[in-house]
């Protein structure tokens, strides 16, 4: 009786092998397709230094832009460049890379391209930061600086809050003191 | 008549035998190979059936780091496996040499070098479903005749054919005509 039971309750399921493109559920942690964003690298290049088996890399176009490439092929999907990812621009996905035909070059590699902006000071291209990464200490002003400027900026700050205003205004106001970076 | 020749079209598909070579892996893949025969993920569903001699396969599964000794294993194993074939490369190992790549008992350079691989399985390892997905895919390249070796013979047979026909003879002729009226 108890055999007719499963039989009969077996006979209305679906059947239980999984067809081949019918993914089990994954944990939130498992590390499977790796996608990169683009708006929020800063090309600072920590995923290609941690990237044991040097699945990740950088080349640039001087002026114009940086790309990031990563090669399936040579990743062992270890997570150390979603870890290290200062501004979160690296995630490692639940879905699982798809299989590829015939891909020795195209289907395996991927690129992203982070274009350069110029400084809204001194003109130099520059790779832009993240709205996240910025934060509050920055002025809209300030937000476009290339690195070297914002250097400038951050000692021109601090200047001003050690010596007092009055002493200060003759010499050194930031919009007087020109386009060099001391 | 469609569906009657439908039918005879599923009823001719090869079930797509396997032959499982490694070349030099850390196991993972080969670990993965096997819940993909179990009845779990059963890959029995679409007639795939593990042989141990390529020489009853029709799809071998290459997985791992390619090494100096093993180069010529592959070669010799790819060789023995009758002649509508298709490979399939599991993991990252061999178009790469993934983590070991630089060792210098490693080949430095893709599985593509050695023999014409069909289908790639990106992961380290790749998950049974995705392995089983890409025998699927090699399967059809193979129903197909899509697979690269069988393209390459196919381009090889349209080379081999029109080169017999040109002017050959009439050039080789009088060559020989000659050489024989040189003849004492």
């Amino acid at each position: 009786m108890a055999m007719l039971k499963t039989v009969l309750a077996n006979l209305l399921q679906p059947s239980r092998t999984r067809a081949p493109a019918d993914m089990p559920p994954v944990p939130q942690t498992y590390r499977g397709a790796l996608v990169h964003d683009a708006g929020r690298c800063t090309a600072c290049g920590t995923c290609a230094f941690v990237c044991a088996p040097k699945a990740i890399s950088f080349t640039q176009v001087p002026g114009i832009s940086v790309s990031w490439h990563f090669f399936i092929g040579q990743c062992s999907f270890c997570g150390l460049c979603e870890q290290n990812c200062p501004t979160h621009a690296i995630s490692l996905e639940t879905a699982v890379p798809g299989v590829m035909n015939n891909a020795a070059g195209d289907g395996l590699r991927l690129e992203s391209i982070i274009a350069l902006k110029p400084c809204t000071r001194c003109g130099a291209a520059h790779v832009p930061l993240p709205e996240s990464a910025m934060g509050s200490q920055w002025s809209e002003e300030e937000k476009g600086y290339c690195p070297e400027c914002r250097r400038w900026a951050a000692s021109a700050k601090l200047r001003s809050a050690f010596i007092p205003a009055e002493t200060a205004t003759p010499a050194a106001s930031p919009a007087l003191e020109g386009a060099g970076h001391d | 008549m469609s569906i009657l020749s439908r039918v005879v079209a599923i009823a001719r598909r090869k079930s797509p035998w396997i032959c499982r070579l490694n070349a030099g892996s850390c196991n993972g893949c080969d670990i993965e190979i096997t819940p993909l025969l179990s009845p779990r993920y059963d890959a029995e569903q679409l007639g795939i059936e593990l042989h141990g001699t390529p020489k009853h396969a029709d799809i071998v599964l290459i997985s791992g780091t390619l090494t100096h000794r093993s180069r010529k294993a592959i070669l010799d194993i790819y060789d023995q496996v009758p002649s509508p074939k298709a490979v399939v490369a599991l993991g990252s190992c061999p178009a790469s040499g993934n983590v070991f790549a630089g060792s210098p008992t490693v080949l430095n350079e893709s599985l593509d070098t050695i023999v014409p691989v069909d289908v790639w399985v990106p992961g380290c390892p790749p998950r049974p479903q995705a392995i089983l997905d890409g025998i699927a895919r090699a399967a059809k390249l193979l129903e197909e005749g899509a697979t690269r070796s069988q393209l390459a013979r196919s381009l090889q047979g349209q080379q081999a054919q029109p080169q017999p026909q040109p002017a050959q003879p009439d050039l080789t002729q009088p060559e020989l005509a000659r050489c024989e009226q040189g003849r004492p």
